[in-house]
């Protein structure tokens, strides 16, 4: 699908630390009331994790090798996790309860196998992947709507649920192979990241990008070639999109996570990285060899006092060269 | 006891046998023939097919309705009776084509009655439906029911329409509200919410504990003048018709449906009258 202009959004996993800062800030922006309780447009899980909706890996959608959409499973409430609340009020206040309590049993969340990784000690692994709508070229939510109510605006590819359009058929949830749209049961209808277009109308960073205490996430248009986007995409070729074989032309891209490497049974360090480079590939495919040397290079350059313009964009010294949106 | 009054005493008990065996057997039968749908022979209801006319019954002015859309209503005992055939709608999407799987391919029968007072008209309906979906969740999807009409002539495609020129209008019931939806729609994909909400409804899912014979029940109505854009008028001399049903276990909703295939024509005169 051809737009005008892409935004995009490029997320370093090396600096992820996992500790949903912007999890908390979109859900505090959009989610956290009026049906949208159990939505997390942005959300953090640990790899290798089952992720949310639980397992949604293998809940099928995006498209087949000749471009048909693939059926899906449609999650159930416990995939994603019941929303539950405390009785504060009676526990802490009246002390009318003596335990502190949720008031439905918990059994999923969007970030419940968190830091449980693989693997054994001393060669156990995990690391945090931020997941939000990718705001694809070929979004599966869009080719499945029945009613052309799903769009992606010209100016900047942001793919947008129109309210007025939809009628709740769900098409959109199943297809989406990441499962980042999501069925409201207040209104009927379904919803989604919104990349925070009334604040990028205004010339600002999404809020999970604004609050990253991390600076991990850089946010431009695909063409700017002065931008950091172009720059990590297009330049040093060291983003990917998750999953690219579902079809869907994501437009969020990710810096594969390096790691240190295995010990043996005697406790020396074997050539071989902690995280399992077969598992890496199997989320952002087969160059993810490839961008682990170009960032290992490009770090003992740093390290030797070469200089990286990599490294430079990478460390992230100024959200004003991080967050590009003109 | 003699050795003959010993044989027949025999005879006595297996005759006796043979009786209840047989009274079992003519249960069997009889709840067989409950569970089949032998409405066909059913002499107060009248199979419609493609293309026949169906004329509307008259409430008489003396009747009066205590709950306007009550389904269980004694009128309703009182005014012919159709069956008419539903298939599953060809699919017009790739989404609806991903979901078109062998059990669908079973039709369906949806029964109507349509009647009209001077001010209003009424259809009832009531199909078959093992299991009373009335929820509508992130994974489960709500029973419903419609009929629609071409605002036009019977040119008009029976596909939700043909184009903005020559539309339907839908009259759509869902178990998730409860309500009757007034819409419009002039080819797949356009269905539109209508600015007046003038058509009122009400159901009955009514259990049983043979689940076959479960059913719902749902009568819509609207005043018989309306002056709506896309709200259908009456007062014509046929009026092409449809009706849909969508069972809400087998996750259908929107093209996932069944569906009169062509129209049914709908004659709203009084007498042989075109008149009110």
């Amino acid at each position: 699908m051809t737009v005008k202009r892409q935004l995009s959004m490029v997320l370093d996993l090396n600096k992820c630390i996992g500790c949903q800062t912007c999890t908390a800030a979109c859900k505090l922006m959009w989610t956290n009331r009026n049906g949208r309780e159990f939505m997390y447009w942005n959300n953090v899980e640990s790899q290798p994790g089952k992720g949310y909706p639980r397992d949604y890996e293998n809940m099928g959608g995006g498209f087949d090798a000749d471009g048909a959409l693939r059926l899906g499973r449609q999650p159930s409430q416990e995939d994603y996790g019941i929303p539950w609340e405390y009785n504060y009020e009676d526990a802490l206040m009246t002390g009318t309860d003596p335990w502190l309590r949720p008031n439905v049993k918990p059994t999923w969340g969007a970030n419940w196998d968190e830091d449980e990784g693989e693997g054994d000690y001393p060669n156990s692994y995990y690391f945090y992947l931020p997941r939000l709508c990718n705001h694809c070229a070929n979004p599966a939510c869009l080719a499945a709507c029945t009613r052309n109510a799903i769009y992606k605006r010209q100016e900047d590819g942001i793919v947008l649920v129109d309210q007025e359009r939809c009628r709740g058929y769900r098409y959109c949830v199943n297809a989406c192979p990441y499962k980042k749209i999501y069925f409201n049961e207040e209104i009927s209808k379904s919803e989604k990241c919104i990349f925070c277009y009334p604040r990028i109308e205004k010339g600002l960073p999404t809020a999970c990008a604004q609050q990253c205490v991390g600076r991990i996430r850089w946010i431009g248009y695909r063409d700017d070639e002065d931008g950091p986007i172009h720059k990590l995409v297009e330049k040093y070729k060291v983003a990917l999109p998750l999953h690219a074989e579902w079809g869907t032309q994501p437009n969020v891209f990710y810096v594969p996570p390096m790691s240190p490497p295995k010990f043996g049974e005697n406790g020396e360090q074997l050539d071989e990285s902690r995280i399992p480079l077969s598992y890496l590939e199997s989320l952002f495919g087969p160059r993810t060899g490839e961008v682990l040397d170009t960032l290992a290079d490009a770090r003992q350059a740093k390290a030797d006092g070469r200089g990286s313009e990599l490294m430079d964009i990478l460390i992230g010294y100024k959200h004003s060269e991080m967050f590009k949106l003109s | 006891m003699t050795s003959k009054n010993i044989e027949n005493g025999r005879l006595a008990k297996s005759i006796g046998r043979l009786t209840g065996t047989l009274t079992l057997a003519a249960c069997i039968l009889a709840s067989s023939n409950l569970l089949a749908d032998h409405t066909d022979r059913n002499p107060n209801v009248s199979e419609v097919k493609a293309w026949d006319t169906v004329k509307v019954s008259r409430i008489p002015d003396g009747i009066y309705l205590r709950t306007q859309n009550d389904p269980d209503d004694l009128i309703w005992d009182r005014l012919p009776k159709y069956r008419t055939n539903l298939l599953p709608a060809p699919p017009v999407h790739q989404s609806v084509g991903l979901r078109f799987d062998e059990g669908s391919t079973r039709g369906k029968h949806v029964y109507f009655q349509i009647a009209r007072s001077d001010e209003r008209l009424y259809i009832r309906l009531h199909w078959k439906d093992a299991s009373e979906d009335r929820a509508t969740t992130v994974d489960t999807f709500s029973d419903g029911v419609a009929v629609q009409f071409a605002l036009k002539d019977v040119d008009t495609s029976y596909m939700m329409g043909t184009d903005h020129e020559n539309p339907v209008n839908i009259w759509y019931w869902r178990a998730d509200t409860d309500k009757v939806e007034n819409l419009a729609a002039g080819g797949y994909g356009s269905t539109t919410t209508l600015p007046q909400q003038s058509v009122k409804g009400a159901s009955a899912y009514v259990t049983s504990d043979v689940p076959q014979k479960r059913e719902w029940q749902v009568v819509m109505s609207r005043p018989f003048k309306s002056d709506g854009e896309y709200d259908v008028d009456f007062d014509r001399e046929t009026i092409p018709m449809g009706f849909a049903v969508w069972q809400g276990n087998d996750s259908e909703r929107d093209g996932n449906k069944r569906v009169t295939h062509t129209w049914i024509l709908l004659d709203t005169s009084l007498n042989g009258s075109t008149k009110n």
